[in-house]
């Protein structure tokens, strides 16, 4: 199994800097995974790091090895491409074969191999198929087979399900999840979508313009995001300001008064006159204070300005102050939780569940 | 990866450049230097230009050039456009068969065509004889309105090619929408269809243009002495009185000017109208009423018919018995034992040069291709426009500039087999080297760095995966050049010496010598040399990807 560090990694296009200084540390067979908007730099880390790209400043280390000087077909890398990259002149078994060629592996060996690759993936039975017969699933999960049978140091994956439709895309998730836990391959895997991200990773590190903000484990970076970007990019939130009145009830929490007229106790420091801000989840807000004492609870009154019934949920949509906006989400509604357009409703969220925020939350 | 290293690439890069310099830049550099010298080959600044500006007889051939050309231009579209409309948008019987034979048209030389009509309805041809024995007068063929017909006849065929592949690309929602938002069908053409096609439109009315500005045996075999600027250049430059190599360059000038004048207003003209267009419903077949449908038909049938006959009057004159430019209804082998008598030469001469030609402009047209699709610097953009420079200048001035340029030590080349090579590698060059990049770059990049990081070495996966995906352009690349390559007769005529004459060359002389008979063997065999490889392409690839320039 493979550590991967990557040590301050530098970028640029012409002017403008792709990747601006990352550092990260994979531990061995781990899915890692770099998720960020489109244009933040993952892509194009992934291709450094399969040597694809050459880094302007640096260095990529497999355990101690420094990859930096060594060609791509020399890293013994496994990449699954987004489009498949399947070679279209070639029969399935023919492709899952192609990088043991590359290495002379015997045929008994490589017959053996293609088999045992078809079956972990599925394709059994359609090595002699030609790849313009197979559906987009299929086709990718010939690209994985094809990557895993070279037996990687590590799996490189670049957004290698946005081309598939939403059912299929679960599917090869959980396909790839599993085979990756039984193969214990150290595995990069990029995307763009954060709930991808949080299935799939056991660690995720989030990007925006060229730098990382945040890694963590997938409920470290939902439950306690570092910032602004990161509270917003996985997940959705609620950001509340206020106006520090006094000391909280408790060390680490202040008495604030909120922009839309109610006192709670939020988490923070600071003297009175500071600005304060929290981020609440949709989720986390409830249409009745539950148990514990009354104090531990804050409450929230607005206008319901847009309904959307989900069946196992009921987002609303809340005009809290004039410039405040608020999503709520109440999960297995009955007829009690429903409520029209322009109808006011409290709302109330444990003082635990407030997430601090730091001020005009810039990268941590 | 990017790091510059004197690798093979780097070899290919230079291969490329040395090739077009040498072969291309050098020698047309030298006719334009040439155009402005005197009888002492001092320096006169633009003594021959005075002299091409003030007389007449030489002032005219530019006039009749750009005529006939935009005349040809104007003709083809018409012909062309209206072809391709009634094809793909009306239910005409026999559609496969009516762009098979479009396509065909294409196959034979156009100084074949201009010959063949000078069969039919030159001063002895077929049909005047015919007609002269129950009394009908009939004019001849001789003269500008022959050359616009041979050059209408001869290449509506780009414009219904790139036309109908245009029209392929253009969705049925395009139109729908136009209609639906309440633009009557005249105006949805002109504002909704017409705008998208327009780029193919320009482009094969450019090809039309600099195809005609270039053709040299037409208007010799069928013009009876009208000038045009390739006829007068070859005969300032071959001269029985001594040539004028300086006014025969003056000329030559003149015709870059004016083809890469048109080539870089259409570049420039399609640039800022390339649409990116997504097909997934091609235009419906309208339905059409009785006379509507007939009147297509009839026209559809009749342009055909007519681009059918050069090749089926030469086929069939070829087995007839001759005398001189005499032919006599019958069969015979005549022509062809005098043929394999007299010229075989010239026959073997044609199939070597020509297959070592397209040997070599493949070899280094897909590896140059290579590089403009894969690891597009500056230099390479540069070496891209300078090759398709090839495709601009007509064959009497690379003719000229070979002889200007290679005719003096260090290096001569005249009077060999070589200089004829060199003139068809450069000339074809662009063919493979279009097909090849158009398919790179649908080629996805990915493909190649799946297989660089599954452990294969760059070259070796050009070599592995890039090459066997370019597999169809390749070979539509070669047929193209192979088609093109041997006919030709613009640099051929001026190029060859004793021995190493041509098919062309040989078609030419015969015809001069108004033996008609051996002249449409030549011909016959030539047609049919063209038209196999590019049929085992069709059948291999399919009509699209055959021709998909």
């Amino acid at each position: 199994m493979t550590r991967i560090r990557v040590e301050g990694i530098v970028k640029r296009f012409g002017d403008t800097p792709a990747i601006n200084g990352v550092s990260l540390d994979v531990r061995p067979g781990e899915l890692f995974t770099l998720v960020g908007p489109s244009g933040c730099g993952k892509t194009t880390l992934l291709r450094i790091i399969a040597g694809l790209l050459e880094q302007d400043a640096g260095h990529i280390l497999f355990n101690e090895d420094r990859m930096d000087d060594v060609p791509p077909y020399l890293r013994n890398i496994g990449v699954v491409f987004q489009n498949y990259a399947i070679f279209p002149h070639l029969t399935v078994g023919e492709n899952i074969a192609y990088g043991l060629k590359a290495r002379r592996v015997p045929s008994e060996r490589i017959a053996a191999k293609v088999a045992e690759a078809a079956r972990l993936v599925q394709l059994e039975g359609l090595v002699d198929r030609m790849p313009a017969q197979l559906s987009g699933g299929q086709q990718q999960r010939v690209v994985l087979a094809r990557a895993l049978t070279i037996e990687p140091r590590l799996l490189l994956m670049d957004e290698p399900l946005s081309n598939l439709d939403a059912k299929l895309r679960v599917q090869i998730r959980s396909l790839i999840r599993q085979l990756q836990r039984e193969l214990r391959i150290t595995t990069i895997y990029v995307t763009h979508d954060q709930e991808e991200a949080l299935a799939i990773s056991d660690t995720i590190a989030v990007m925006d313009r060229g730098r990382v903000l945040q890694i963590g484990r997938p409920w470290e970076l939902y439950l306690t995001p570092a910032g602004r970007f990161v509270a917003d990019f996985i997940g959705t939130m609620n950001v509340l300001r206020g106006t520090v009145t006094g000391p909280g009830p408790a060390p680490g929490e202040v008495i604030a008064a909120m922009a839309f007229g109610e006192r709670w106790s939020v988490p923070g420091a600071g003297g009175s006159g500071q600005p304060v801000s929290v981020g609440v989840r949709p989720e986390s807000l409830q249409l009745a204070p539950g148990p514990g004492p009354e104090n531990s609870w804050q409450p929230l009154t607005g206008t319901v300005s847009e309904v959307v019934y989900l069946g196992s949920v009921v987002r609303y949509q809340l005009q809290v102050a004039d410039a405040l906006q608020v999503t709520a989400e109440i999960h297995n509604p009955d007829f009690s939780a429903l409520h029209g357009v322009g109808e006011r409703l409290r709302l109330w969220v444990a003082a635990s569940r407030l997430v601090p925020l730091p001020e005009e939350g810039g990268a941590g | 990866m990017a790091r510059r290293r004197r690798d093979f690439w780097w070899t290919v890069t230079v291969l490329g450049f040395l090739s077009v310099l040498a072969f291309l830049v050098y020698p047309l550099g030298t006719v334009f230097v040439t155009s402005f010298t005197g009888e002492e080959k001092r320096f006169v600044l633009a003594d021959n230009y005075h002299r091409f500006l003030t007389h007449r007889y030489y002032y005219s051939s530019l006039i009749n050039s750009l005529y006939l050309s935009a005349l040809a231009t104007l003709g083809a579209l018409l012909v062309g456009t209206t072809l391709a409309f009634a094809v793909a948008r009306y239910p005409l019987p026999g559609k496969t068969f009516l762009r098979t034979a479009a396509n065909l048209a294409l196959l034979s030389p156009p100084f074949i065509g201009a010959y063949s009509w000078v069969v039919l309805f030159g001063r002895m041809g077929l049909v005047n004889r015919a007609l002269g024995t129950i009394g009908w007068g009939l004019p001849t063929i001789y003269g500008w309105r022959g050359i616009l017909l041979v050059f209408i006849v001869q290449y509506f065929p780009f414009v219904f090619l790139l036309v109908s592949a245009a029209l392929r690309s253009v969705d049925q929602s395009i139109e729908d929408a136009a209609l639906s938002l309440g633009s009557p069908p005249r105006r949805t053409f002109t504002t909704a269809i017409l705008p998208v096609i327009a780029p193919s439109l320009t482009a094969g009315a450019l090809l039309v243009f600099m195809a005609t500005m270039a053709d040299f045996g037409t208007p010799m075999i069928i013009g009876e002495g009208l000038r045009t600027l390739p006829t007068l250049m070859y005969g300032e430059f071959i001269n029985e009185l001594g040539g004028n190599p300086a006014m025969a360059s003056t000329l030559g000038s003149f015709l870059i000017l004016v083809n890469s004048a048109a080539l870089m207003a259409q570049r420039y003209y399609a640039f800022r109208r390339a649409y990116n267009v997504v097909c997934i419903q091609p235009l419906r077949v309208q339905r059409a009423g009785g006379v509507r449908l007939m009147v297509l038909t009839l026209f559809a049938y009749g342009v055909v018919a007519v681009a059918l006959i050069p090749s089926l009057t030469i086929i069939i004159s070829s087995f007839m018995p001759t005398r001189g430019p005499v032919m006599y209804a019958g069969f015979s082998l005549q022509s062809y034992r005098t043929i394999f008598h007299l010229v075989p030469r010239a026959i073997a001469n044609t199939f070597l040069l020509t297959a070592l030609a397209v040997v070599l402009d493949v070899l280094l047209g897909v590896l140059v291709a290579y590089l403009l699709a894969r690891r597009r610097s500056r230099a390479h953009a540069l070496l891209d426009g300078l090759i398709m420079l090839a495709y601009a200048i007509p064959g009497t001035v690379v003719g000229v500039g070979l002889i200007v340029v290679f005719n003096r030590p260090p290096i001569i080349l005249t009077g060999t087999w070589v200089i004829l090579l060199v003139s068809y590698f450069i000339r074809h060059l662009p063919y493979p080297v279009r097909s090849c990049t158009a398919m790179l770059q649908q080629i996805d990049l990915r493909v190649e760095e799946a297989s660089v990081s599954l452990g294969v070495p760059p070259f070796r996966t050009f070599l592995k995966v890039t090459l066997p995906l370019m597999f169809p352009a390749i070979l539509s690349g070669a047929a193209l050049a192979w088609m093109t390559t041997i006919g030709e007769l613009s640099s051929s005529i001026l190029l060859y010496s004793g021995p190493w004459a041509t098919m062309s060359v040989a078609i030419f002389t015969e015809v001069f010598s108004n033996h008609f008979g051996t002249a449409s063997a030549l011909a016959s065999i030539l047609i049919a040399a063209a038209f196999v490889p590019l049929f085992l392409t069709y059948r291999m690839l399919g009509e699209r990807a055959a021709l998909g320039m």
